[in-house]
């Protein structure tokens, strides 16, 4: 944060989808951590961005055996399978 | 047996280590063109391109970078391509990034990851809502926050300097949750 005054509630969401996952040991963030430490909305921001990127992370698409099988014929490597 | 072992095994032309690394990587390569590509075929036909390349240049695969990144690589690359072939499809506009942070619309989110992703119904509001955002922002979005990318490593993946990677993560991140937001509050 380049600003010398406090951030506010929209700087502090705006940092959250900026740096969220860097680090925010750096000395520029310590306003921003002491506001999110004390902002119940912002802590509320906070959390559902933490709850979207985590949601996209545990949803996964399998692969079904047949889309296993066309993928090795493929490749010419159907003989490979143990 | 080790990866570098089975890569080394590959680039000496064995084709059963070749298979044992496509079979280990099928899966996450898979789930990330689907939800790149949207659709069951288009992320199947983008798998398979995939590990063609990677047979063909598994030969010159010097080992600098982990195979996992150079896949993602390579897979991010021919879902851009396909995604800028296929322009039928209308997105949301997130240009205006001031307008992204609605300070009203800010409400307790009282549910877990684990419960959006076992549940169908709460799967189909993450696709709708992952389906509206642009592919070149789907692809920053997924290198970094779901594979675990840097900003610098998702610049050099797609060839977008670090300011590029960070305005679209941004928005990414912002409008997918804004997306969420009236689903996953507190009391719905």
């Amino acid at each position: 944060m380049a600003h010398s005054h406090e951030p506010t509630c929209k700087d502090v969401m705006n940092h959250i989808c900026d740096n969220l996952g860097e680090d925010l040991d750096s000395p520029k963030c310590t306003e921003i951590k002491n506001h999110l430490e004390h902002c119940d909305k912002c802590q509320k921001y906070y959390q559902s961005i933490k709850i979207t990127i985590q949601s996209y992370k545990t949803y996964q698409v399998k692969i079904t055996d047949d889309v296993h099988r066309s993928l090795m014929d493929f490749l010419n490597l159907d003989d490979c399978e143990e | 047996m080790e990866e570098k072992e089975l890569i080394k095994k590959a680039q000496e032309g064995d084709r059963n280590a070749l298979a044992k690394l496509v079979k280990q990587y099928e899966q996450t390569v898979y789930n990330f063109a689907f939800k790149i590509c949207r659709d069951k075929e288009r992320a199947e036909h983008t798998m398979q391109e995939t590990f063609l390349s990677m047979v063909k240049s598994i030969k010159q695969f010097s080992g600098k970078s982990k195979l996992s990144t150079w896949l993602y690589t390579v897979v991010s690359n021919h879902c851009l391509m396909m995604a800028r072939s296929n322009k039928k499809h209308l997105h949301a506009s997130i240009d205006d990034e001031d307008s992204l942070i609605d300070e009203k619309n800010i409400t307790d989110w009282n549910i877990s990851p684990q419960r959006i992703a076992e549940n169908d119904e709460l799967k189909d509001i993450l696709n709708e809502a992952i389906n509206k955002l642009p592919p070149d922002y789907r692809i920053v979005f997924m290198l970094r926050d779901i594979q675990g990318f840097s900003t610098e490593e998702t610049g050099k993946a797609i060839n977008l300097s670090v300011p590029a990677v960070k305005s679209r993560l941004h928005r990414a991140r912002a409008f997918l949750r804004n997306e969420l937001n009236n689903t996953f509050s507190y009391g719905t």
